[in-house]
């Protein structure tokens, strides 16, 4: 199966400046969330995977498509809700929709039907006669999505899709995005600079600072080998515990106040933790996973590659 | 994603071939234009020419109804090649009303609120886009144009009966070949304005503009320099140069002797040299992206 998306040393420019500089990297993940500082080089690269710029050097493939020979094919594969407004302020929001989707190629009858689908889907049923330039912005960004999925596509890019949205605005079109990832087969590449929207949507993480990866991340693997790591509060016995535990296969880290860490090896659940302590006496008073949140992951890998400059 | 279901599926239903989807473009507008009262008015009042000229082919054919004139039976009734230059040249100028009114809106309405990158995200590239909106102008300004002509033509090759069809058949080249510039220069000209102005009145007025101010200037050029060669910022002159002597007609039709008149070859290389500058003008803001240089 082809990667979801593959750089092989792209470089792009514009107007006279590198903004990609050799960029290579895999990314095997259905969900991809794109991060970075302003200026990284987020939207040109989604740009450039959408045939909008061609790259200097190297090349980009979505699904085993390259975006500048095979950029038709590749782009009948997409739907793309960019990041700025982008409607026809006159038209009715289901006949912009319908009007999209029959440039996507769907016969006029089928194109209909699909526009009053995404409509409702996306929450926006009873407004979907009005003209799009009377929609409120979190409206707007409803609309974009629904252009976005109405003609079935394959690879679903969404440039900073929660910009403007009120919290509650946000949740429903997070709930949604996760909605549309877990209904279909479909491929989903996200840009943001909030890092709770990539959190809470993607599998995987490419991080870009100035044009260059900073760290691509598989979060699922993150998560996962969070999950095996421990950070304790005991009162009681801590060497024998710790003896103990070391005999099952963890490792551990004593520090003052009877706070441990426990790295858990596979195999061993949390419950015979519990168990070593009632065995040896010990008082577990609290217990967490270590939560390395993406939050850690883009800071690391912002100080990486240099002092972060503090603008995300 | 059946409406009642709330559920995102996928399209796995068949696709309209690429090449025939710019008419999407076209058929949308279509469906805008005839929205606006006024569109249609201008619509109607841009083929009433055409039925006075069909009620004079009428006359010129009908010995009885000449009869019954105060001036009675005469020769002024004469449908030949200068009638289908004048048919022509008023058809022209309908033309050039009609698309000054429907230019403006065809592509400002897309950038206005960015919506170009949605086209262009899609199977769908800029010349597509430019092969749709070109699509409505030709369209509407051949229903005003070589349509109508060639409907007066066919109608009085019905009525003349005899051998008038086949010794005029060679008018049917200047009509669909003067028609086809003009269209081609009125239609990139509108289309190059409508991608760089957004409001509606100020591309009306710079459509306008691009007409009578070039031609303005290249008279105060011949006029400074002594020279003919001014005008060829002159479109409409161009166009009627163009139009006398395809239809055969003698230059004094337009107002000027032989060693005056710009030479047919340069009036048409001047029309092209146009249509070409618009498209250049149209490729140069047509972009799925800005790109700032520095």
């Amino acid at each position: 199966m082809n990667p979801t998306i593959e750089l092989n040393g792209l470089e792009v420019q514009l107007g006279g400046r590198t903004i990609l500089h050799g960029l290579t990297g895999v990314l095997k993940s259905r969900a991809i969330g794109l991060l970075g500082p302003n200026g990284a080089g987020k939207s040109t690269l989604i740009n450039t995977l959408l045939g909008f710029h061609s790259p200097s050097k190297g090349s980009a493939r979505v699904l085993g498509l390259d975006s500048h020979t095979n950029g038709k094919a590749l782009r009948s594969l997409v739907g793309y809700m960019p990041e700025n407004d982008a409607f026809i302020s006159k038209m009715s929001g289901v006949r912009f929709v319908r009007y999209m989707a029959e440039i996507s190629g769907l016969p006029s009858a089928q194109a209909m039907e699909r526009a009053h689908e995404a409509f409702v889907y996306v929450g926006l049923g009873e407004a979907r006669y009005r003209p799009v330039g009377t929609y409120s912005l979190g409206m707007k960004q409803l609309v974009k999505l629904a252009q976005a999925i109405a003609h079935g596509p394959k690879v679903l890019i969404l440039d900073e899709p929660t910009n403007g949205l009120d919290p509650p605005a946000r949740k429903r079109l997070i709930e949604l995005i996760r909605e549309i990832r877990e209904a279909s087969d479909i491929c989903l590449l996200l840009s943001s600079h909030l890092l709770r929207d990539v959190e809470e949507t993607c599998d995987e993480v490419l991080i870009l600072r100035n044009g260059q990866i900073a760290s691509i991340s598989n979060l699922v693997e993150e998560r996962r080998a969070n999950r095996k790591f421990l950070e304790l509060e005991t009162m009681g016995a801590e060497a024998t515990f710790t003896s103990t535990l070391e005999g099952l296969g963890c490792e551990c880290a004593v520090f003052t106040n009877g706070r441990i860490k426990v790295v858990m090896p596979d195999g061993v659940e949390i419950r015979a933790v519990f168990k070593v302590a009632a065995d040896k006496g010990v008082q577990i008073r609290r217990m967490n996973h270590r939560r390395d949140s993406l939050e850690d992951i883009f800071l690391n890998a912002m100080e990486q590659t240099g002092a972060a400059d503090g603008r995300i | 994603m059946a409406v009642y279901k709330r559920r995102y599926t996928p399209y796995t239903g068949s696709l309209t071939p690429e090449r025939s989807r710019f008419f999407v473009l076209t058929r949308f507008a279509f469906v805008d234009l005839f929205k606006s009262r006024f569109f249609v008015l201008l619509l109607i009042l841009s083929l009433v020419p055409s039925l006075f000229f069909a009620g004079y082919i009428f006359i010129a054919n009908n010995k009885a109804v000449q009869l019954l004139l105060p001036t009675g039976p005469a020769d002024m009734f004469s449908v030949e090649a200068r009638f289908f230059t004048f048919i022509m040249i008023v058809q022209t100028q309908a033309a050039f009303l009609l698309n000054c009114w429907v230019g403006p809106i065809l592509i400002a309405g897309d950038l206005t609120n960015g919506a170009l990158p949605l086209f262009l995200s899609r199977p769908f590239s800029r010349a597509d886009y430019v092969l749709g909106k070109l699509a409505v102008m030709g369209l509407l300004l051949s229903g005003v144009t070589w349509v109508p002509s060639l409907l007066l033509f066919s109608l009085q090759a019905g009525l003349a009966r005899g051998h008038w069809l086949w010794s005029h058949m060679w008018m049917v080249v200047p009509i669909l070949l003067c028609s086809a510039i003009w269209i081609l220069m009125l239609s990139l000209i509108s289309l190059a304005v409508s991608a760089w102005v957004k409001l509606r009145i100020v591309a009306t007025g710079v459509i306008f503009i691009s007409f009578f101010i070039p031609a303005g200037l290249g008279e105060m050029f011949n006029a400074i320099m002594g020279t003919i060669w001014g005008r060829l910022l002159n479109f409409s002159y161009l166009f009627q140069i163009i139009l006398a002597r395809g239809f055969r007609e003698p230059s004094s039709l337009l107002g000027t002797t032989g060693w005056n008149e710009i030479p047919v070859p340069a009036a048409w290389g001047a029309l092209l040299f146009v249509c070409l500058l618009s498209l250049v003008i149209l490729n140069a803001r047509l972009r799925a992206r800005e790109t700032v240089r520095g």
